[in-house]
């Protein structure tokens, strides 16, 4: 009960006026002027909590404070509510909430108790200061698993008290279901529309049980996802589809190079001249201008026209074969590791031993997050107010940035957070609000839809880190991994997001946990390891979370390594990494050990595939998952691909909607295929080559392969799923190439190595 | 210029050479077709002309003139969703969604034209792209919604 105790404390810390105690009424910070882009509207009622309000008609609604960028985290957040609150999917309505410390991602702050995931350990300072009121780290349902629980159950508890009052009987008398309290003995029923307002003055004087696992009506259960009706009528509205009243759009141009600065343009007057043009705004940070006009098509032609004169190319002389000659000499070098990630036995020792060596340099490129919907973001500033409309990871981070560009207190500032048409760490970010800042405050009482053309998305990201990774090991006598060392290098993700979004806090890539995930606690019993890195400085070049941040290379690099071993050592690949994990000390070995016992027998490892048909296996622990995969793939001509089929299984601890699950697996692994078959941002002496998709290509409907996805039933506490899906992707498809073609694919794209995938 | 859009006409005063998608989303406020990419290679902006499955961020609006055309907005009827958006809801196929509206359009347009399409003719005519990866779903819904609709025409006749 301490638990819980604390985080209703740290719940509602600094919200004056929000009941301290759980149970009491609080307030519901939700601002009504949202309805429009969250779907419903709050109505009447009375607020049982922070996450809870029901209105007198019985309509039952709550906040959902995390952003829906598809994982469908608007579904299952109100499922942990609703488990315990005894209401139906369909009674539930949900409004994004302001970005209010009572909604902070206390996982950023506090990871370590729920043994899981300790990536965001640099956040967590972080959020000691501010309530991060973000999405992101596949961390929604592992923060939220049991505080949504626990406020379902005591805004439950309260509607009984209520009731029970009412008919003068206790507590134990009644029960309840789908919004009602039900009398036992009298079978009467009360709407909880009728009790909310006694409800929400119910001072509880104990902590309601939360149910067993067995009692579950909702979770684990497929349901529906509460925002799929109004995606496939076009009436979800994402921060691009905004339209209040006066707005212009204003289309960004950034400057040529990356980390260029404009001087000025030559030509402003001619471009205000051009039909609908109505203003051409320098952006205050040097990087870039914008042209606000009436109508997008018009904005970002005339954007186009503007000459800009242009200072300074910090990357002059930097291509992308510099880079990868750069990154190839800091893991050659002993002397430029700038950290230990994980060390046990002598693997130098053994390195230098009698045995072996083998030895293999991997290599991945920049990559984009593409969302599908650019970049954009709606802004208006009247006077010391600003109201803001934009899909975004984070609220409260949205708040401070305006806040810092433009000095309007952080309570005069309106945060709507609409749908994301895609987030995977790219709106996190903070570049496009500043600027859409920078624009709105040149145009007082305007609103100002800022928007990026797909060519200034790609062009100006922050992109995944190219990553270089040299690894050495040496197989025992017992046919075992006795050495495994790697040493890797790239430019460290936390400390360049950081230095961007929240700089007082960031710290060195050396204290980066996100650079070695995916490459340390593996789950392989190994003698001797050593794992290191050295950082690229390329400041220049922004690094950002990209979907599944480290564990994104380092999957492939491990997992393909791995089997690199398993060659070397002339044993099954499958075979090789159970008997691996089966001498694992680890304390999740067990589980990890199903799970690739799971996929094998799914894909049928034992039995031998048809002639032309091969597959690989792979199998990461990230964001607090565990994913095995098996990719099936025909060999259609000599170096042309289908990948037929991907089995998957995971083990995420407690299952909360298993169709989303499911979905974001089968998501995951497009996203990491596509990178792996296509995708590569290149520099040419500053200048990124990569403008649009003709030279970013995706999966599509022609190339995607079947996936079969089993979720395994263990009562853990629950793991991440919008992340670990994509990891074991790259190396499972690869280590089916090498069955197919004896070609051992150590760097990416693959179309760039001459494959071709129908 | 007057445009004939889900039925009905709208007037609009915009260069002949305004890509039909902004004409749509700037001008006349249907913002249910996407922008994604602007240079015909994703597939967000797709709408129906004259029931074909057309990318409009790079078509002049101009070249809509005294044709049919039918957006999202107007693929359910009297609020009644079509067979595809049921299927699409059945089988759960949005993500972030916002590929959808085309996609959508473009499973339309190939029912219209095949009612029972083969994975392979699925292949073909479906090339939007969608960063969520639901392509899958897609197919099975698309699947879904050509039996639906078969069953439809059966109890129709």
């Amino acid at each position: 009960m301490g638990k819980w105790t604390r985080r209703a404390f740290i719940a509602t810390g600094g919200l004056a006026g929000a009941g301290l105690i759980v149970g009491v009424a609080g307030i519901m910070h939700v601002n009504k002027a949202i309805k429009k882009y969250s779907g419903v509207g709050m109505g009447d009622g009375a607020s049982l909590n922070a996450w809870v309000r029901i209105a007198p008609d019985n309509t039952i609604t709550m906040a959902v404070p995390r952003a829906e960028m598809g994982q469908g985290v608007y579904t299952a957040l109100p499922m942990l509510i609703a488990e315990e609150l005894e209401v139906d999917m369909n009674q539930i309505e949900i409004v994004h909430p302001q970005p209010e410390s009572p909604y902070a991602n206390t996982f950023f702050l506090d990871p370590n108790p729920r043994k899981a995931y300790a990536s965001y350990s640099l956040m967590a300072k972080v959020a000691a200061f501010l309530p991060v009121v973000g999405t992101g780290g596949s961390t929604s349902v592992k923060d939220l698993y049991d505080h949504l629980r626990e406020m379902g159950a005591t805004a439950r508890a309260a509607l009984i008290a209520a009731a029970a009052e009412k008919w003068g009987v206790t507590a134990a008398d009644c029960y309840a279901e789908s919004a009602h309290v039900i009398n036992k003995k009298t079978k009467e029923k009360l709407t909880y529309g009728s009790l909310a307002e006694a409800a929400s003055k119910v001072e509880l004087d104990f902590n309601p049980p939360l149910k067993e696992q067995k009692d579950f009506k909702l979770l684990g259960k497929r349901i529906q996802r509460l925002d799929i009706p109004e995606k496939v009528t076009g009436a979800a509205d994402f921060s691009i589809d905004v339209r209040p009243e006066g707005m212009l759009v204003a289309a960004i141009r950034h400057a040529t190079y990356i980390g260029g600065t404009v001087n000025g343009i030559t030509n402003i007057e001619e471009v205000e001249q051009m039909k609908g043009v109505k203003k051409v705004v320098m952006l205050e940070d040097g990087l870039g201008a914008a042209v606000v006009a009436d109508n997008t098509w018009r904005a970002k032609n005339a954007a186009m026209a503007l000459d800009f004169d242009e200072a300074g190319n910090t990357l002059e002389n930097v291509s992308s074969a510099d880079i990868s000659k750069m990154l190839g000499e800091i893991v050659a070098d002993e002397s430029k590791m700038i950290a230990t990630s994980e060390a046990y036995g002598d693997a130098n020792a053994a390195l230098n031993g009698e045995a072996k060596v083998i030895e293999a340099n991997y290599e991945v490129p920049y990559l984009s997050h593409c969302t599908m919907e650019p970049l954009n973001c709606t802004m208006v500033i009247n006077g010391d107010k600003c109201e803001v409309w934009v899909g975004h990871q984070g609220g409260s981070m949205v708040r401070d940035a305006i806040n810092t560009v433009t000095e309007i207190p952080k309570e005069n500032i309106k945060v709507n957070i609409t749908y994301l048409g895609g987030g995977f760490g790219r709106r996190a970010e903070l570049d496009f609000v500043k600027k859409a800042a920078m624009v709105a405050k040149q145009m007082p009482g305007t609103p100002i839809q800022l928007v990026f053309t797909r060519e200034e998305d790609m062009k100006n990201g922050t992109y995944r880190p190219a990553v270089a990774s040299n690894f050495k090991g040496t197989i025992g006598a017992d046919g075992m991994i006795d050495a495994w060392e790697n040493k890797m290098a790239l430019q460290s993700v936390s400390s360049s997001f950081m230095l961007r979004t929240m700089p007082a806090m960031a710290e060195g890539p050396e204290k980066d946990p996100q650079t070695s995930e995916g490459a340390i606690e593996l789950p392989y019993g190994r003698n001797n390891v050593s794992v290191q890195f050295g950082q690229l400085d390329l400041p220049a070049l922004q690094v950002g979370n990209w979907r599944s941040v480290g564990a994104s290379q380092n999957g492939f690099f491990s997992e393909s390594f791995m089997d690199e071993m398993a060659h070397a050592a002339g044993q099954d690949p499958y075979e090789f990494r159970k008997k691996h994990i089966q001498k694992s000390d680890l304390p999740d070995a067990p589980r990890f050990l199903a799970v690739l016992n799971k996929v094998a027998d799914m894909a049928s490892w034992s039995t031998p595939l048809p002639e032309g048909k091969y597959r690989g296996i792979a199998i990461l622990k990230s964001f607090g998952s565990i994913v095995g995969q098996v990719a099936e793939i025909t060999k259609t001509d000599e170096k042309e691909i289908s990948i037929d089929k991907v089995y998957c299984v995971i083990d995420c601890g407690r299952i909360v909607n298993p169709d989303t699950i499911e979905a974001q697996m089968q998501s995951g692994i497009i996203y990491g295929l596509t990178a792996a078959l296509y995708n590569e941002i290149t520099l040419d002496n500053g200048q990124v080559v990569q403008q649009n998709f003709p030279q970013y290509e995706m999966v599509r409907m022609n190339t995607s392969p079947t996936v079969a996805v089993h979720i395994m039933e263990v009562d853990e506490y629950p793991g991440g799923v919008g992340e670990p899906g994509t990891p074991p992707a790259a190396p499972a498809l690869t280590n089916a190439i090498f069955a197919a073609t004896g070609e051992r694919v150590r760097s990416l794209p693959l179309n760039k190595l001459g494959y071709t995938f129908v | 210029m007057e445009l004939k859009i889900n039925g009905a006409i709208r007037n609009v005063d915009v260069e002949d050479n305004m890509p039909l998608l902004w004409v749509l989303r700037d001008e006349l406020n249907m913002t249910g077709t996407k922008y994604g990419c602007g240079v015909s290679a994703c597939g967000a902006c797709t709408v129906q002309i004259d029931g074909v499955a057309t990318r409009t961020c790079t078509l002049p609006a101009s070249a809509a003139v005294g044709k049919e055309i039918k957006t999202i907005e107007g693929v359910a009827a009297n609020g009644q969703l079509s067979a595809i958006q049921k299927a699409w809801i059945e089988h759960q196929v949005p993500q972030c969604g916002y590929c959808q509206s085309g996609q959508i359009m473009a499973a339309e347009a190939l029912l219209d034209s095949n009612p029972n399409p083969t994975d392979e003719d699925i292949d073909k005519s479906m090339t939007n792209i969608c960063r969520c990866g639901t392509y899958q779903r897609i197919r099975s819904a698309i699947h879904t919604a050509a039996k639906w609709r078969a069953e439809e025409t059966t109890l129709q006749g």
